[in-house]
């Protein structure tokens, strides 16, 4: 038995992931809910990390943080302290300087740390990346990524930016850029718009609802994300993430959660769990000691484009990734 | 000036390229005795449309009411000029003018003349986008926030319209109908910026990616592609407002689908027109408006203004292109 420890209920993943750890049979999981959201479903609730910390003989194997964004550095800080394996929600930090100092720590005190991106286990973004790989596509000269959804409920801290560190240019930017990152590397310049028009009286002061960020890579292939909270509330589904790629052989457009049976407002999906997915890859790196993608390097990456495309913002300008 | 009052219009076609086969139903439609001049092909397009064909210019233009100019842009401006001198009324294909000195006189040359210059801005005919804004003046989405619009077809085999001097290449030729549409939902642009990549192996296939930072708030991305040969033409939007989004793609949202079996041997080669064989035609609509603005003297949907800010923003983004920078407008 793996003895893991989920660090906070405040991200919405954290009761899949609990539910999922718990269905598994092979995991002894205690779950810390200091904010006492209480809706995170587990056999073991504690109220305090320090209890969670406490929760095994000789510690957990690894933790799971699923705090709010800018508490990851302390409890991941911890964790390394600790010498315990970490699965951290993503965007891994709210500064670049704080995702550094996270990956730099891990690394010293020998400890895995992989980034929280599910979609990068999706069976049709393998599949991009695949053609990426073979040249199915001939020379790529473009690609838009989406990835809209609603703004979440029941979690304010998503757009109170002390919290959150942004809007969605945070929350959503990163599961594409992910991708983006392992077909093609680091990009050159970003270059972001954003703005606050959509969900507006529910979001945060500050907080952008809409963006998008267009990046561009060494070879000159240009890419945008819309990373915009713009499904409705009324839509059938959370939301979604698209990513098309155009090239001289062609074009090749995923959609990583279409898989679904429809109706007149029914969704139902029925595609690969990739949460448990995200999961397995995570326990094999805690059993073997050796890091899988998406790796903290892969979040830290990602924190340095979110945090480009804010400075873009700010600036009406394009900002180089290496300025960054 | 040969007309009598309620009689059929007397229209010159100016160019018998590809576009001016598009115009050719919609003007037999509108009833027009049709009149033709170009350096190539005016007698096929004669043949097609029943058109008289004139050696020149100056005997094109002494015989008609209305002037449509179909011919490469370098030389729109050169023809809506004399078309106004002589007192005709104008339909431009867009883009109205490659340069944004050359816009301005057009326009403010009809102005002066009083005659109606009408750019060709086919798509706010297109049935699937007149349908998103009439359900977006009525509220359908509430505020327009984030706009995306996408537009693909096969590189264009007429070498002019890959010369960027001559034709402002990808953004001019093809994305400023996006570029149009975005003002049309959205409202006026305070800030422009683009990235455009050619394909190192196949300087054809290209893509241009467009920002448009609206006066108003919204933001919008066109998004532009010239694929390798056999590249089906294509058009999507998504567009979202702060109580609800519309959405529409060509290649999926179709009344008619012949399965591979069905369709057989047919060629499913590229095309840079859209198929418009399943709809009442946009073309036909632009012309039958047009027309109708002539007769009347009612505002047409798209006016001389309209295809002037177009060629403005459109002129932007390919500054922003060269400098790397963000252009205002």
């Amino acid at each position: 038995m793996l003895k893991i420890a989920l660090l906070s209920c405040a991200h919405t993943h954290a009761a899949a992931y609990a539910g999922i750890l718990a269905a598994r049979g092979d995991v002894d999981l205690v779950v810390a809910d200091p904010d006492g959201f209480g809706d995170v479903p587990a056999e073991r609730v504690v109220g305090s990390y320090q209890e969670a910390w406490d929760a095994f003989d000789g510690g957990p194997d690894a933790v799971i943080v699923t705090s709010a964004n800018a508490d990851h550095k302390e409890l991941v800080l911890e964790a390394a302290r600790r010498g315990v394996a970490v699965l951290c929600e993503k965007p891994l930090a709210t500064t670049v300087a704080d995702a550094e100092e996270m990956v730099a720590a891990c690394r010293e005190a020998g400890v895995v740390l992989m980034t929280a991106f599910p979609v990068h286990f999706s069976p049709a973004v393998e599949t991009l990346r695949s053609a990426v790989r073979d040249g199915a596509l001939g020379e790529i000269v473009g690609l838009t990524g989406t990835n809209n959804g609603k703004l979440p409920e029941g979690r304010d801290w998503f757009t109170d930016v002390s919290l959150s560190g942004g809007g969605c240019l945070v929350d959503h930017t990163v599961h594409v850029a992910q991708i983006l990152d392992a077909a093609f590397g680091e990009p050159t310049d970003v270059r972001a718009v954003a703005n606050r028009i959509l969900s507006a009286s529910r979001a945060g002061e500050g907080a952008e609802t809409g963006g998008f960020v267009t990046l561009t890579y060494p070879s000159g292939v240009v890419a945008t994300i819309d990373c915009s909270w713009s499904m409705p509330d009324d839509g059938p589904t959370w939301g979604g993430l698209t990513l098309q790629a155009l090239g001289t052989g062609g074009q090749l457009t995923v959609d990583a959660f279409a898989d679904h049976v429809g109706g007149p407002g029914q969704w139902l999906p029925y595609g690969a769990d990739l949460d448990a997915l995200l999961l397995e890859a995570f326990l094999d790196a805690v059993r073997t000691g050796r890091t899988q993608e998406p790796s903290g390097e892969a979040g830290l990456r990602t924190v340095r484009i979110v945090a480009a495309a804010q400075r873009s913002v700010a600036t009406g300008e394009a900002v180089a990734l290496a300025d960054v | 000036m040969t007309t009598p009052p309620g009689g059929p219009l007397a229209v010159g076609i100016v160019g018998t390229g590809g576009i001016a086969g598009a115009h050719g139903p919609g003007w037999v439609e509108a009833g027009a005795s049709l009149h033709a001049h170009s350096l190539d092909g005016a007698e096929a397009f004669a043949e097609t449309f029943g058109a008289t064909v004139h050696p020149d210019l100056d005997s094109l233009l002494a015989a008609v009411d209305v002037v449509d100019v179909c011919t490469p842009t370098p030389v729109h401006a050169e023809i809506v000029h004399r078309a106004l001198d002589a007192g005709c009324h104008v339909i431009c294909e867009k883009p109205l003018t490659r340069s944004l000195e050359d816009a301005r006189a057009v326009v403010e040359h009809a102005e002066r003349a009083g005659r109606l210059l009408f750019p060709a801005h086919v798509v706010r005919y297109f049935p699937q986008y007149a349908a998103a804004k009439a359900g977006i003046d009525a509220g359908r989405i509430g505020t327009p926030a984030v706009l995306r619009y996408e537009r693909t077809g096969q590189f264009p085999r007429m070498p002019w319209f890959a010369d960027q001097e001559a034709s402002g290449g990808i953004v001019m030729d093809q994305m400023i109908h996006d570029i149009d549409q975005a003002i049309w939902v959205a409202g006026p642009v305070a800030s422009v910026h683009a990235r455009e990549h050619v394909a190192a192996s196949q300087p054809e296939v290209r893509t241009a990616h467009v920002v448009l930072t609206h006066t108003g708030g919204a933001i919008s991305h066109c998004r532009g592609f010239w694929g390798p040969a056999g590249t089906a033409f294509r058009y999507a939007f998504s567009l979202a407002g702060d109580a609800g989004r519309l959405e529409y793609d060509s290649a999926q949202d179709s009344a008619v689908t012949w399965d591979a079996v069905a369709r057989g041997g047919a060629e499913t080669g590229g095309s840079l027109l859209p198929d418009i064989s399943g709809m009442r035609s946009p073309y036909a609509e632009e012309i039958l408006d047009a027309a109708a603005a002539i007769r009347t003297g009612r505002a047409p949907r798209v006016s001389a203004r309209d295809g002037l800010v177009a060629v403005e923003v459109s002129l932007a983004a390919l500054e922003s292109l060269a400098t790397g920078r963000s252009i205002p407008c």
